[in-house]
């Protein structure tokens, strides 16, 4: 019977993948991504787009909250300094496009210093509570300081491009969104398996003992946070790019809300979870938009009405049902599915 | 001078909304250890309600008072019930959520029952100006005054004296220890959250006397943050008092310093002062051991 249980040497623990026969069905998968373009309709297409955009920063999140344990509800103001670092940077500094997705992130991490640095002394609540505070600071200094954000008008952007080849047009974008979240999975997977990961999910879990063990608090909070923040950095980047406008109102405390819905909805602390979460809270609105329309026109304008409210209150009952029903998430109920059949016949 | 003195006491008005904000904050975070992120939006519920209630044919202030703190009372004691209890033993994480799942789903209901236009609320008290001396305020203003120093004195009194009060301290101070003298730590439970739903009523109310019935009400929630931290979280007097510092602050920082620091002074305050002393002003240091 496969097992990932049992190993004999301690790189089989840290190991990628422990069965190499995994690395096929990876392989497949990103085949039939590549593939999709032409089957999809451009409504479809779209969508996928901002599940890969958006799961980069679930990715950032889910190190800070799921991996190394702290609440944060600033993510919001993270992602708009990525999405105005980028803007900023390809119209005022021309800075090749590519290149400014990186530097948006960095200029996300060093924000997060702001916020990482007084929280050093602060542990839980006190910890979520600044990087609120966080977040309405960040949202004010971009309104008000309009020489270089353009305050409440927003800022329109340039396409990505590298090397002078330009990913303007859903189906080129895709395949930039696409080579971009692949990269960040990679990324996460990778850092998960080192010291680093591995004092993360210490400090999570008791950070007096794993003080005792040798890991230095400081130092690895401070880390969790700016990783954290330059995943969210990039993913704003990418939604600048994406949406090429970018203004105030897009990045509400209601991002911060839908974000840690989808690190719970997809499971605390695991990457695949955060993919599938990410996929259920975007295509939920898009679910209820058909139940609608089957249950008759007026409850269709009143979620065109009310979409923001409506939104706002699946979030809420997803949240609330996945945690008293289901707090592993969906990759818990994917572990389940999945002993269920390795496991079948003898399966209970 | 004049001018400071204006600033000064509508900022003190302000504040006595933070305060008992934060007050609702810290008696939860007393008895249970966790923040309850719905705060805001409980408020918002019960100022709905409370709309709702003054808006029949006849009803005078007392009885409408009544009325507003038997729903709260109710209400706080089904949140508790059907939310918070069957959290029991579940990570921090997943109780903090559990409160601001429940905030998301308030909020939405409360708009696409009543709508989003601010509407006018009746005025039991009138609309005339009282003056003292140079300053002049609003019977709202002076209701809302009035009622954030009755509270914090029955609070104070409260955690002194009461038996419920002092077994709420030792239940925030040990919840195993006081399990063993005795103290009935569900009930505890939802004696704190029915008070947080008072405390919400109470801010709700002196929000629309003051102001109107608007959705923005529930922004007081976050608002709040600032003087729950202030005051420290665990200190529900200290919590009445940091409402007050910060709403001075922020007129204060409004008036003098220019458009916009107004919303986010109280934020950069609490971040200074964290640094310095991390539990806030009034609150009690956590001594951990492995």
């Amino acid at each position: 019977m496969r097992t990932r249980t049992y190993q004999t040497s301690y790189s089989g623990l840290v190991a990628l993948s422990t069965h190499s026969v995994t690395w096929v069905w990876v392989g497949l998968g990103i085949l039939v991504l590549v593939l999709l373009p032409t089957l999809l309709s451009s409504f479809g297409l779209n969508m996928l787009t901002a599940i890969f955009v958006t799961s980069v920063g679930i990715l950032g999140l889910n190190l800070l909250s799921g991996v190394a344990g702290q609440i944060s509800l600033g993510h919001a103001g993270f992602l708009l300094i990525g999405a105005y670092a980028q803007a900023i940077l390809t119209t005022d500094y021309r800075v090749p496009s590519l290149l400014a997705i990186f530097l948006s992130g960095l200029v996300a991490a060093v924000a997060s210093l702001v916020v990482g640095i007084p929280s050093l002394r602060l542990k839980g609540l006190y910890l979520a509570i600044t990087t609120l505070a966080f977040t309405f600071i960040v949202r004010h200094i971009v309104l008000f300081a309009e020489d270089i954000t353009r305050g409440s008008a927003g800022m329109p952007l340039e396409a990505l491009s590298v090397f002078g080849f330009s990913f303007k047009g859903d189906t080129r974008f895709y395949y930039a969104a696409l080579v971009m979240v692949l990269l960040f999975i990679l990324m996460t997977l990778n850092l998960m398996r080192t010291r680093i990961g591995r004092a993360w999910l210490a400090l999570r879990d008791h950070d007096i003992a794993a003080r005792a063990m040798g890991i230095e608090l400081i130092r690895y909070k401070l880390l969790a946070f700016m990783v954290s923040s330059f995943y969210t950095g990039v993913a704003g980047a990418m939604v600048a790019l994406q949406t090429r406008f970018i203004n105030v109102d897009t990045f509400s405390i209601l991002i911060s809300i839908e974000a840690l819905a989808m690190v719970i909805v997809g499971g605390m602390g695991r990457v695949h979870g955060a993919i599938l979460g990410t996929a259920l809270i975007i295509f939920l609105p898009e679910l209820l938009n058909i139940s609608f329309a089957l249950v008759g026109d007026s409850f269709r304008t009143l979620m065109a009405d009310r979409i923001y409210e409506v939104k706002g209150m699946m979030y809420g009952v997803v949240i609330l049902l996945f945690l008293r029903l289901e707090p592993e998430g969906m990759a818990g109920i994917w572990r389940k599915l999945k002993r269920f059949w390795v496991q079948w016949p003898l399966s209970q | 001078m004049n001018y400071f003195l204006n600033l000064l006491m509508s900022g003190l008005v302000i504040g006595t909304l933070y305060g008992m904000v934060a007050m609702g904050f810290a008696i939860i975070y007393r008895a249970t250890g966790m923040v309850n992120f719905a705060q805001g939006e409980v408020m918002m519920l019960i100022a709905y309600m409370s709309y709702t209630f003054a808006t029949l044919p006849g009803v005078t202030f007392i009885p409408l008072l009544a009325c507003v703190l038997l729903a709260a009372i109710v209400l706080g004691l089904v949140i508790e019930w059907a939310f918070i209890r069957p959290m029991l033993g579940e990570p921090m994480f997943s109780r903090v959520m559990v409160t601001i799942g429940l905030a998301v789903v308030i909020r939405s209901t409360v708009i696409l029952i009543w709508g989003v236009e601010p509407t006018a609320f009746p005025r039991p008290f009138g609309s005339a100006v009282i003056r003292f001396g140079s300053m002049a305020l609003y019977p709202g203003q002076i209701f809302s005054l009035a009622t954030l120093a009755v509270l914090s004195l029955v609070m104070w009194l409260f955690f002194r004296r009461s038996r419920i009060g002092i077994a709420m301290r030792a239940t925030s101070n040990n919840e195993t220890t006081a399990l063993l003298m005795g103290i009935n730590v569900k009930r505890i439970s939802a004696i704190a959250w029915a008070l947080s739903a008072v405390f919400a009523a109470f801010s709700g109310l002196s929000f629309c006397l003051m102001f109107s019935l608007e959705p923005e009400i529930s922004q007081m929630g976050l608002r709040g943050f600032p003087a729950t931290i202030l005051g420290g979280l665990d200190s529900v007097v200290g919590g009445a008092l940091g409402g007050l510092m910060i709403g001075i602050a922020e007129n204060l920082a409004g008036g003098y310093l220019g458009r916009g620091l107004k919303e986010i002074a109280g934020f950069v305050l609490i971040i200074v002062v964290l640094m310095i002393k991390p539990y806030g002003l009034f609150g009690q240091r956590e001594i951990e051991r492995v």
